[in-house]
C-alpha cells in the first residue's frame, strides 16, 4: 500500500486537483494496473476493459476538482471502475454477448494465450469459475481476493452494507469452491 | 450456534471480519464440528487459489493514451468539434439537404420553359448527330460554302461571326420558340425561320471549330464578313420577325447583340427565303445535270419549285414538298450528290419549304 499512501499523499492530491498533467499523470502510472485488472477480471475482454479503464481515469480526472479526500484514492478509482463496468454488464448488448461460449472461453484464458499457457489448467479453470460468478458477486470476489480489499472498503467502493458485502463474498467463494473442487488438495 | 450459521461466517471468520463475539461463537462451533472444520479448510483453500491467481498488468502505451486523452483538446480541435456535427448528426441533415435541393432543382425547373426547352433539344442533337453518321458525309466544304456572301462571292472568315451568334441564338432561343408557337396559325413565311435557330446551333459546321476562333470574334462586323449560310438566316430571319412583330424583351437582347454581325444577316436574307424549313446542301459534280435531276425529283415526290437562283459557285433551289414525301425525297437526294442537312425543323409542318444548294 506503499503506492496509496504517496497517491493520497496531501500534496499529491492538491496537485491534481490543481490539474497539474504530471501529478495525474503519476496517478495512472500508479493505479493503472489495478484498474485494469479489476476491468477484465469483470469484462473478460482486454480492448473493452482498457476502454473502460482508460474512461475510469478520465472521468476521475474531470471529477478530481470535487473530490473530497474522505476515501482513498484508490477508493474513488475502484468505485469509478465497478460501477463503468456493473453498467457494461448490464447492456442488453453485453448480456446477450455473454451467453455464448465464446465469453466464457477467452475469459479461461483465450485472451491471453500465451500467458494462459503458463498458467495452465488450474488458472484457466479458476478464471473460468470467476467469470461464471454472477456479477455482484464476481466484483466483491474480485475486490476481496484478487485486489485486496478489505470489507469496509468494498463496503465504500460498491456502496453496500457491510453483511452485504460479507454476504456475498461467501456466497462466492462456495461458489468457487465447489467449481474448483478437482483442485483442491 | 448451527451448522448453517457457522458456514454462513467461515468466509469472514477466514478473513478475521467477524466481531470477537461472533468469531468466539463460530470458533467454539468448529471445535466440536468437523464436517464444519472440513468446510473451512476447502474454503481456505479455495481462497489461496485464488490468491495465486497473478495480478494482470495494464497494456503498454495506457498511460500514454490515457494522458492524450485528458489532454485539454487545442482552441481549434474545440471548434471544428462545434463546428463539425457529429456524424450520427451530420448524416441526417445532409440527405436533407440533398433533397431540399432535388425538390428546389424539379420546381425551378418546372417554372423556367427556358429549361425545359434545353432540355428538350439535347435529345434532339444526339439524334442528329447518329443521323449524320448514318448518312453519307458530304464534303466539309459545303458548310463553308454556306457562309459566303453571295453578292461578293468572298469566302467569309465565318469563324470571326460565329462565336457571338452561338451566343445570340442561345439567348434568343426561348424566344425564338415561343415565337414558333405564337406563329402557329399565322402564315408560314412568318413562322418558319424560327426553328432554324437551335438546329443550326445544335449542329455547328464542322469545318471551323468555334472554340479556335472565339478570340477573332469582335471582327465579325466586317463588311465583307458572312457567317454560314443556316445561322446567318436565323439570325437575321428572327431579327425580322421581331421587327413585325410586337418587340418582346428577349428581342430586345438580339437588337443588342445583332452589331456583332450586322451586315452578314442582311445580306443572307436577300439569298434565302425566311421561310425555310430545311437546308440542305448538296454536292454535285454537274450542276445543270443536278439542277434536273433535283427538279424532276421535287415533280416526282409531287413538290414544286418556288425559287431558282443561280450564282457563281452555287444553285440555290428552293421547294415546298409534301411532308409525308419528304423523307422520301431527302433519301433520293443521294443519287443527286453528296447531301447533308444543315437545318431542319424538328417539326415539319405539312409542306416542307426547303432551300437547297447544289455546287
Amino acid at each position: 500500500m506503499r503506492e496509496v499512501e504517496a497517491g493520497d499523499a496531501p500534496r499529491f492530491l492538491d496537485r491534481l486537483r490543481a490539474g497539474e498533467t504530471t501529478a495525474f499523470e503519476e496517478l495512472v502510472i500508479t493505479y493503472q494496473h489495478r484498474v485494469f485488472g479489476v476491468a477484465v477480471r469483470m469484462l473478460g475482454n482486454a480492448a473493452e476493459a482498457q476502454e473502460v479503464a482508460q474512461e475510469a481515469f478520465l472521468r476521475a480526472h474531470r471529477g478530481l476538482a470535487e473530490f473530497r479526500g474522505d476515501a482513498k484514492l484508490s477508493t474513488w478509482l475502484y468505485a469509478i471502475t465497478s460501477r463503468l463496468c456493473l453498467n457494461r454488464l448490464a447492456t442488453a448488448e453485453r448480456r446477450l454477448h455473454r451467453q455464448g461460449e465464446e465469453t466464457l472461453l477467452r475469459l479461461a484464458g483465450g485472451e491471453w494465450p500465451d500467458a494462459a499457457v503458463e498458467r495452465g489448467e488450474v488458472e484457466a479453470a479458476l478464471h473460468r469459475a470467476i467469470a461464471e460468478l454472477p456479477e455482484d458477486r464476481r466484483i466483491v470476489v474480485v475486490l476481496r481476493d484478487l485486489e485486496g480489499l478489505s470489507y469496509e472498503e468494498i463496503a465504500d467502493v460498491l456502496d453496500l452494507e457491510l453483511g452485504t458485502v460479507r454476504s456475498r463474498l461467501h456466497r462466492a467463494r462456495a461458489d468457487l469452491k465447489d467449481k474448483l473442487e478437482r483442485f483442491l488438495p | 450456534m448451527s451448522c448453517h450459521d457457522a458456514r454462513e461466517s467461515l468466509s469472514a471468520f477466514l478473513d478475521e471480519a467477524l466481531a470477537p463475539d461472533e468469531r468466539q461463537r463460530v470458533a467454539q462451533h468448529l471445535e466440536g464440528c468437523p464436517e464444519c472444520r472440513r468446510e473451512l479448510a476447502r474454503l481456505e483453500q479455495t481462497v489461496a487459489l485464488l490468491h495465486r491467481v497473478e495480478p494482470v498488468r495494464a497494456p503498454v502505451g495506457f498511460v500514454d493514451a490515457v494522458t492524450a486523452a485528458a489532454r485539454p483538446r487545442p482552441w481549434y480541435r474545440r471548434v471544428a468539434a462545434a463546428v463539425f456535427l457529429p456524424f450520427s448528426v451530420k448524416l441526417p441533415a445532409e440527405a436533407t439537404a440533398v433533397v431540399m435541393v432535388a425538390l428546389l432543382a424539379v420546381y425551378v425547373f418546372e417554372r423556367t420553359p427556358a429549361l425545359q426547352e434545353s432540355a428538350r433539344t439535347q435529345p434532339e442533337v444526339r439524334e442528329d448527330s447518329r443521323e449524320k453518321t448514318a448518312r453519307p458525309a458530304p464534303p466539309t466544304v459545303l458548310t463553308d460554302r454556306f457562309a459566303r456572301d453571295s453578292s461578293s462571292g468572298e469566302r467569309s472568315p465565318e469563324s470571326k461571326a460565329r462565336p457571338l451568334e452561338k451566343e445570340q441564338d442561345r439567348r434568343e432561343a426561348p424566344a425564338a420558340r415561343e415565337r414558333i408557337a405564337s406563329d402557329a396559325e399565322t402564315p408560314k413565311q412568318e413562322a418558319a425561320p424560327a426553328p432554324s435557330a437551335p438546329r443550326l446551333d445544335a449542329a455547328p459546321p464542322v469545318a471551323a471549330p468555334p472554340a479556335a476562333t472565339a478570340p477573332a470574334a469582335p471582327a465579325a462586323p466586317a463588311p465583307g464578313a458572312a457567317p454560314p449560310a443556316g445561322k446567318v438566316e436565323g439570325a437575321l430571319q428572327r431579327s425580322q420577325a421581331e421587327n413585325r412583330q410586337a418587340p418582346a424583351p428577349p428581342s430586345a437582347e438580339s437588337s443588342r447583340g445583332a452589331p456583332a454581325a450586322p451586315a452578314a444577316p442582311r445580306l443572307a436574307a436577300k439569298r434565302a427565303a425566311p421561310s425555310a424549313d430545311a437546308v440542305t446542301g448538296v454536292a454535285v459534280r454537274d450542276r445543270d445535270a443536278a439542277e434536273r435531276d433535283l427538279a424532276e425529283l421535287i415533280a416526282r415526290v409531287g413538290g414544286r419549285e418556288t425559287g431558282r437562283r443561280r450564282e457563281q459557285d452555287a444553285t440555290i433551289v428552293e421547294a415546298v414538298v409534301p411532308q409525308p414525301r419528304y423523307a422520301e425525297f431527302t433519301q433520293s437526294l443521294a443519287r443527286i450528290g453528296a447531301w447533308r442537312v444543315e437545318a431542319e425543323r424538328p417539326d415539319l409542318p405539312a409542306q416542307v419549304h426547303v432551300i437547297l444548294r447544289l455546287q
